[in-house]
């Protein structure tokens, strides 16, 4: 047999493998979901025990193939060599390769059960409560303690240890943020939990979060956010989106209450008791500045959807809210019957919405499971076919003349890209 | 049975069929050399569709925000990727060595029960067909080739997408156990005098597992698909979460089957290595008894560990780390059989054949695999690393470096046997060395896409994840692939009509097979041989290799039935009529009580593609034809 094509065949194969190794360390700098980052105490856990068993599956590793190679070049067959020793066994060698695995699988076994347990202990008490819930396919995200329900972005403070409940309102999905944690599975008619503590240095972090159980057409396009702030932040942001929305009647009466009990008895406000609700406060909003190019979402807009972005411009704020809670042609309030905006008139609670709660829409960075930036004009082209961005969306096909798969038909009383363009000025007057 | 000497024939017709060509003789054979052959050539097909379901998935996923296929689309192409290449590729591979080499290997004329093997073919050929067709039409299961409930209800899934699914995987569990019932039934019974289990060939012994697994694992399956099927079709609702179902309990049979089916698809392949590896280091097997114990304790742990899939479901911390803990159990009859290998080539004389060098790199790959199964059967970890592609990584090598590996080894080592001509080896070198870079390049670096947080299952992914330049590369070890296989296609039409011939012992092996023609003749053995060591042709043709085997022992050259005679290599052609031996008939009622099998219970998809009474009249009437069928069958005299 001719060996040198083979020998260079090896050769080739081992210069792919070294580029690809090159290939990985160049990527090194870039790794922005990788989960081998210290940013909590169970990551930090977890790579401790990953580096232990990465270090065992290593020696293993070059033992074996190290002993196979030199074995298929030591015992190549050479001409006219006699017929080999016929060798069928030895027990004391066998013996030996049983116990091999066993030595090296103790130094990991031990601790993997001491980690299991010190992970899945209760989690310590004082914890922020958070309740996640899995759509298809988005993510609703409840702070029951503090009032606060809001969608794919996840604000936690810096150094406080977070208690999550997870429950899925269809199928089972999964909740997982590589940088921080694990993952843990929600599951239909069953309750999940799951803490860790994102460290106190990750004052301005950004996380990209993910479904990680097959959960139907649009599993891929089922992502989050989480932002790590300081304390003082966070207790802003949620001051600001337990209240009302903006422009909502409950928020103007909550403004005129306020105003006229500040001009009446301006010297006794301290004392007095504020009428809740509280009026819309400004809050904390995670800078968009300050995100890192891999947490902004760059989702192709399918090209199919024509929107006249010229008409955003003239976008009325006031006139969009007058559609949302007052569709001539299309029935009452078709937003509302799907979507919670507190201070709104409440057709659905947040337990029976199909859609995510729109309350502070305009303060998140992205929407659609994460998929897109909240810009207008992603905003206007979502309203008029939401199905033809995010296969399997369940949201109306809300554009006159737009396509709906659902209807298998065109829209024919649906809404112009000029009341397009006034909803989008709602929404993001939302703050 | 046709390992009984009878009186003389009264069916001349029974003798006619074992040379006969045509389309008839493969359709109505019942010969489990043919069956095999079928077996090989519908795997190999479906082992392309899959091929080309997986080319495609990877140049959606080639970079960023792919638009070659929908969502729709992507899902349909992953789930029957996987439900193909497990269900349609590999296990029927393994079923075409099953069939062709069992019965050669203990010295058997054929199976226990040829038409019921005829049968298991047919069943899974129109299954196999049941599943794949409807791709074409974008209506092809797309719950995942594990189907969770309650994804898979008809609250989440109402089309006809899953209905092919559970029907589809329902048929070919009565295949798969058909068949399964039919090896045990043959090794038991039909082994050549002197075969005691302990001198059986290591493939039959790790096959003779195989079947026992199967046996146990799939009514597993069978119960959680049942419920999924009444629930679908019938409107109970053990999955229905309205109702207050518990997903996980299909979770938790789905996995009690699912992790003995990972040995179900390694274990042929351990089997073929462990042919391979000795024939070309001209040694015996290392440690024959540690390798037979060392593969039935695979198998038994094999079930002790199916909650390892589901670390993530919150089972707690007790079933976590007993879960774990048996799971790293299983890395130590694997290392031994690593081990074992490799001391088998040691001090050999390793000559590297085409079969050789996959059989090698089964040891090497499959490695590679074990590690990352440790890595992943500690549950915290495990939670960085599930549902990613890092699984994605492991379970390839392990099935891709593992079960194809091997099987490919086997292919090139049978393939004399099978057609009396040997597969170029030019060609054959080619081949395995795109299939393993190839191979490498694809699977590797899912390692690191995994670790850096690429999740499973998804359809696209968006720009500067990290995750770019190894899914390039996965994309382009697929092109080496496929020009692997190209390479493959084109060997195995070319050498069938005029590869170089092969003797009877092509490659100088020690198992009774290679005692017989090339390819065999119809009744295998002309006389049935008496075996006196678990090499038999070695002791005949190479006294001096086995000279120190032990032949002493209880058994050793005891054999006083009557009939037998001593070991020799069979030269001579001889039909079977011409040596007085009776053959079963050839039948096409199997193919068609498996068709109209397929018919009655894949006319359940009539429910929600037409309506209900249509359905039953659909299956009322192939049901009856399936029945009348049997009974046709069943009182026709074998030969």
């Amino acid at each position: 047999m001719n060996r040198s094509p083979h020998r260079r065949l090896a050769s080739a194969f081992v210069i792919a493998v070294a580029a690809l190794a090159l290939a990985a360390c160049g990527a090194q700098k870039d790794l922005p979901n990788s989960t081998f980052l210290h940013n909590s105490e169970v990551n930090t856990d977890i790579i401790a025990l990953w580096d232990r068993i990465l270090f065992m599956g290593t020696l293993v590793f070059v033992f074996v193939e190290v002993l196979l190679i030199v074995t298929i070049f030591k015992f190549r067959a050479k001409p006219g060599a006699p017929m080999p020793k016929q060798i069928h066994g030895n027990h004391t060698l066998e013996i030996v390769w049983t116990l091999i695995p066993v030595l090296i699988l103790i130094p990991i076994a031990v601790p993997t059960v001491k980690t299991i347990f010190k992970t899945q202990a209760p989690a310590p008490a004082g914890a922020l409560q958070v309740e996640v819930y899995g759509h298809q396919w988005w993510w609703e995200f409840r702070y029951p303690e503090l009032g606060v329900v809001t969608a794919n972005e996840l604000y936690l403070p810096a150094g406080k240890t977070v208690n999550f409940t997870l429950r899925t309102v269809d199928v089972i999905h999964s909740f997982w943020t590589p940088q921080l944690a694990g993952k843990r599975d929600l599951i239909s008619n069953k309750t999940n939990h799951m803490w860790y503590t994102p460290d106190a240095k990750l004052t301005e972090g950004v996380f990209n979060g993910f479904c990680t159980e097959y959960c139907g057409a649009s599993h891929a396009n089922m992502r989050f956010r989480v932002y790590t702030t300081t304390p003082e932040n966070f207790d802003s942001w949620v001051n600001a989106q337990k209240g009302a929305a903006a422009g909502s009647p409950v928020a103007l009466a909550a403004q005129a209450a306020a105003d006229s009990a500040a001009r009446r008895t301006p010297q006794r406000a301290a004392v007095l008791p504020i009428p809740a609700p509280a009026p819309v406060a400004s809050g904390y909003v995670f800078p968009a500045e300050k995100m890192p190019a891999h947490t902004v979402p760059r989702t192709p807009i399918p090209a199919s959807i024509q929107f006249n972005d010229g008409l955003l411009a003239q976008g009325d704020a006031k006139r969009g809210h007058d559609l949302i809670t007052n569709m001539a042609n299309l029935g009452k309030a078709p937003c509302l019957t799907c979507h919670v905006i507190k201070g709104e008139q409440a057709l659905v609670s947040d337990d029976v919405a199909k859609g995510p709660n729109l309350t502070h829409v305009g303060t998140r960075h992205t929407f659609a499971g994460g998929l897109f930036p909240t810009t207008p004009q992603n905003l206007a082209r979502w309203i008029k076919n939401a199905p033809s961005m995010k296969p399997g969306a369940i949201m109306n096909v809300f554009g006159q003349g737009e396509y709906s798969p659902m209807m298998k038909a065109n829209v024919t009383a649906g809404l112009s890209d000029a009341e397009i363009a006034d909803i989008v000025a709602y929404l993001l007057s939302l703050k | 049975m046709a390992t009984t000497a009878a009186p003389a024939p009264a069916h001349a017709a029974a003798y006619a069929t074992g040379e006969a060509t045509g389309l008839w003789s493969w359709l109505a054979t019942v010969d489990h050399k043919r069956i095999g052959t079928l077996y090989l050539w519908t795997a190999l097909f479906f082992f392309l569709v899959g091929g080309i379901e997986a080319a495609i998935m990877r140049a959606q996923l080639m970079g960023p925000n792919g638009q070659v296929v929908s969502a729709e689309m992507f899902n349909q192409l992953f789930t029957m990727h996987g439900t193909t290449m497990v269900f349609l590729v590999i296990m029927p591979l393994s079923a075409a060595f099953f069939n062709y080499l069992i019965p050669l290997q203990i010295g058997a004329r054929d199976v226990a029960f040829p038409r019921l093997n005829a049968f298991s073919y047919w069943v899974y050929l129109f299954g196999g067909l049941f599943m794949t067709v409807p791709i074409f039409f974008k209506v092809a299961p797309d719950g995942g080739w594990f189907g969770y409930a309650p994804l898979t209800t008809m609250q989440f899934s109402g089309g006809l997408n899953i209905d092919f699914w559970v029907l589809g995987l329902q048929i070919l569990g009565v295949s798969s156990l058909a068949a399964a019932f039919n090896f045990i039934t043959t090794i038991i019974n039909m082994r050549a005098p002197g075969m005691s289990l302990m001198r059986m060939p290591i493939f039959t012994w790790m096959s003779f597992v195989v079947q026992f697994l199967l046996v146990l694992a799939f009514p597993a399956i069978t119960v959680a698909l049942f419920f999924l099927q009444f629930d679908r079709f019938f409107g109970t609702q053990f999955y229905e979460i309205a109702a207050g179902a518990d997903p996980l309990l299909w979770q938790h049979l789905f996995w009690v089957f699912g992790h003995p089916e990972v040995y179900i698809l390694i274990l042929p392949a351990f089997g073929l290595a462990s042919e391979i590896l000795p024939t070309f280091s001209k040694k015996p097997l290392f440690g024959y008894n540690v390798m037979v114990y060392s593969g039935i304790m695979i198998g038994f742990l094999g079930f002790g560990v199916w909650a390892h899939h589901m670390f993530a479901v919150g089972m707690g911390a007790t079933a976590d780390t007993i879960f774990s803990m048996a799971t790293m159990l299983i890395g130590i009859p694997t290392g031994v059989k690593i081990f074992n290998w490799i001391a088998t080539m040691w001090g050999g004389q390793i000559r590297f054949t085409v079969a050789m060098k996959f059989a090698i790199a089964l040891v090497a790959l499959f490695t590679i695999g074990g590690i990352s199964g440790v890595m992943h059967s500690s549950p915290p970890t495990d939670l960085q690393q599930t549902d990613t592609y890092f699984i994605v990584a492991h379970f390839h090598y392990v099935l891709f470096g593992g079960s194809i590996m091997g099987i490919m080894g086997g292919i090139y080592f049978y393939f004399p046997k099978m057609t009396g001509r040997y597969l170029s080896e030019k060609l054959g070198n080619l081949h395995f060395w795109l299939f393993f870079i190839g191979m490498n390049m694809t699977f590797f670096p899912m390692h690191y896409s995994g670790m850096l947080g690429m999740p499973r299952r998804i359809y696209t992914y968006d720009i500067g994840q990290g995750w770019e330049n190894f899914n390039w590369w996965s994309t382009i070890g697929v092109i080496f692939q496929f020009a692997g296989a190209l390479v493959f296609m084109y060997n195995f039409f070319k050498s069938r009509s005029s590869g170089e011939k092969a003797p009877n012992d092509a490659w100088g092996a020690g198992t009774l097979e290679w005692s017989i023609p090339s390819p065999p003749p119809d009744y295998n053995f002309a006389q049935l041989p008496v075996v006196t060591s678990r090499y038999p042709l070695w002791d005949l043709k190479h006294p001096e290799m086995t000279a120190d085997l032990a032949h002493s022992g209880p058994d050793a050259m005891t054999i006083t039935d009557s009939h037998a005679v001593p070991m020799h290599e069979e030269t001579e052609y001889k039909t079977a009529k011409e040596l007085g031996i009776p053959m079963p008939f050839p039948t096409i009622k199997p193919l068609f009580a498996a068709l109209f099998m397929v018919m009655m219970v894949g006319g359940l998809v009539f429910v929600h593609a037409i309506s209900m009474p249509f359905a039953i009249g659909a299956m009322i009437v192939s049901g009856s034809l399936f029945i009348g069928t049997l009974y046709g069958w069943l009182t026709s005299p074998l030969e």
